[in-house]
């Protein structure tokens, strides 16, 4: 019985030994991004953000499992294959998406369960630390023109007409 | 409202046989003008609807040519129809001038037909040039007008020479036909 | 068989309890059997743009969504469908990984491309892999595919929609002095004459 008891918690050792190694956290991480906002409405239905980032950490992790909060909504982060670089993107209807600055923060495991708790237990949700985030500046969408230049100048062409007109009329009347 | 007196018989024969020929300097005028205005509208096409300047060169220049001879016609007979209508408005004030302009002494020797001939040619210098200028600024407002309309609105989906083609064509042709219609 | 007499204190005999084991076992087989607990995900790639211009912008989202009852494991979507020659990846990267994806949620992916050339392309759909539980084997599937689409030249794009306010400016700067001289030239005369005949009047 004892001896296999002992065999149970030599596995399980071993087993958490594996487990923790994989679930690596980041030391003093370093970030790197470009972001990318749609700009022209006519060439996309809905404004989309991308932002790509490189991340290297003091402690040399790599293939990191990485959460995003864009403060409504949290996803998953995208990687590569050479666990460095990664991405995170969302689409929003262009009118939920005006001009401005949004921020990101980025949780690894551990900091994302505790903010899934907070959410849930309705605490306050920034009071859990990010490991990093980042901003982006959305430009905003243009949709074009409000008025077409060749509205524009067919109203002035037919104004300047019809005041010729008017004054044909007088002269000959 | 016409505001002055019915002109006699002679004077309306004078008057219309003065409109029938148009000057040499008048036709260089109005051939000039057209073509001007005939060929702005190239701009557009070359610039807006990215027609290429040497590829379509035998076009632009072919229907700039028609456009000239249609907006000239029209110059014409706007200016004809015009002209009748001034001279009637201008009667009384040109005849003022001219009467202030003579001194005494040339008043006096001036029989009374020699004083009515300098009115009259006066009148119709006056009303020659009033109608011109006319025409060709009412003509040109309504040329660009039309192919303003035509090449972006009426055939805006068209391949841009045929495009061109026809809004020109079809505005000078309109044109060319008001100026006919209007009494 | 002889049953052995239950000893004081215990509820059931020895083969009761056997059997109670074996039976709470084949019915949590069979509800297991019912239920699978795997991962299933249903993607969808989708073009955001309502124009596909040459050398303009083309955004290109995918939708992942894990429709099963557990997390799905090494999941991995490699988009082959955009050769070099065609396209230019502008931003986002077109094979990316993420290690799980909770059950009943769902991920999406977006990447920017630039067309380089015009004509029809066929936008095929996209491969993903992933482990549908816990040591299976990792299982592939496809997004779904946009189709075909027509990407115009630049040129018409331009023709179409860019606002050329600098060209109707100059147009309009043109257009000057064939309507601003004879105008002027005939008010003048109007003028000197009506005064005349205004003045008259009184």
């Amino acid at each position: 019985m004892a001896s296999w008891m002992k065999m149970i918690a030599l596995f399980s050792l071993v087993l958490l030994f594996f487990c923790s190694s994989n679930a690596q956290s980041c030391v003093g991480p370093t970030v790197e991004a470009t972001s990318f906002t749609s700009t022209d409405a006519n060439l996309a239905m809905e404004t989309t953000f991308l932002v790509e980032f490189t991340l290297t950490c003091k402690n040399a992790a790599k293939d990191l499992v990485l959460h995003a909060d864009i403060g409504d909504r949290q996803f998953p982060v995208s990687r590569s294959a050479d666990g460095i670089h990664y991405q995170v993107s969302w689409t929003e209807e262009h009118k939920e998406a005006p001009a401005g600055s949004y921020d990101i923060r980025f949780f690894d495991d551990e900091g994302f369960s505790a903010l899934r708790k907070a959410q849930r237990s309705d605490q306050d949700v920034s009071a859990v630390s990010s490991l990093f985030t980042i901003t982006v500046h959305h430009r905003g969408v243009s949709q074009g023109p409000w008025v077409s230049s060749p509205t524009v100048a067919a109203i002035s062409a037919f104004a300047v007409w019809l005041f010729a007109y008017r004054a044909k009329r007088q002269i000959q009347d | 409202m016409a505001a002055g007196k019915k002109l006699t018989k002679e004077e309306e024969l004078l008057l219309q046989d003065f409109s029938r020929n148009v000057t040499t300097k008048s036709s260089a005028l109005f051939y000039g003008n057209a073509f001007i205005v005939s060929a702005i509208p190239i701009w557009l096409y070359w610039r807006i609807h990215q027609m290429d300047l040497f590829q379509s060169a035998v076009v632009f220049g072919v229907m700039t040519l028609v456009c000239t001879w249609l907006i000239a016609f029209a110059y014409k007979n706007v200016k004809f129809v015009l002209k009748h209508k001034v001279a009637l408005q201008r009667e009384d004030a040109v005849s003022r001038e001219v009467m202030k302009k003579l001194s005494d002494a040339d008043s006096k020797k001036m029989s009374r037909k020699e004083k009515d001939e300098r009115i009259l040619w006066k009148k119709n210098e006056v009303a020659d040039y009033e109608a011109t200028t006319f025409s060709i600024f009412y003509n040109n407002a309504l040329f660009l007008f039309l192919v303003i309309v035509a090449s972006f609105f009426i055939l805006r989906s068209l391949n841009p020479t045929v495009n061109y083609v026809l809004s020109v064509g079809l505005a000078g042709g309109l044109l060319a036909l008001f100026s006919t219609g209007s009494q | 068989m002889l049953l052995t007499r239950s000893l004081p204190g215990q509820a059931f005999p020895h083969e009761m309890r056997i059997l109670t084991a074996v039976a709470i076992f084949g019915l949590v087989c069979l509800a297991g059997s019912a239920d699978d607990n795997v991962a299933r995900l249903l993607a969808a790639k989708h073009v955001q743009n309502q124009y596909l211009v040459e050398g303009r912008d083309l955004t290109v989202t995918y939708s992942i969504y894990n429709v099963g009852t557990s997390a799905a494991l090494s999941v991995q979507l490699t988009d082959e469908g955009f050769p070099e020659s065609d396209f230019k990846v502008k931003h986002g990267m077109p094979t990316v990984n993420w290690a799980r994806i909770a059950p009943g949620t769902n991920v999406t992916h977006s990447i920017v491309l630039t067309p380089l050339k015009s004509g029809k392309f066929n936008f095929t759909a996209a491969e993903l892999s992933y482990v549908p539980s816990e040591g299976t084997q990792p299982q592939i599937g496809y997004t779904s595919g946009p189709g075909e689409g027509g990407i115009m030249p630049e040129r018409d794009y331009d023709r179409k929609f860019s606002p050329h306010i600098l060209d109707w400016a100059a147009f309009a700067v043109m257009t000057l002095p064939s309507i601003g001289i004879p105008l002027m030239l005939w008010y003048s005369s109007n003028r000197k004459y009506r005064i005349s005949s205004k003045a008259k009047k009184h």
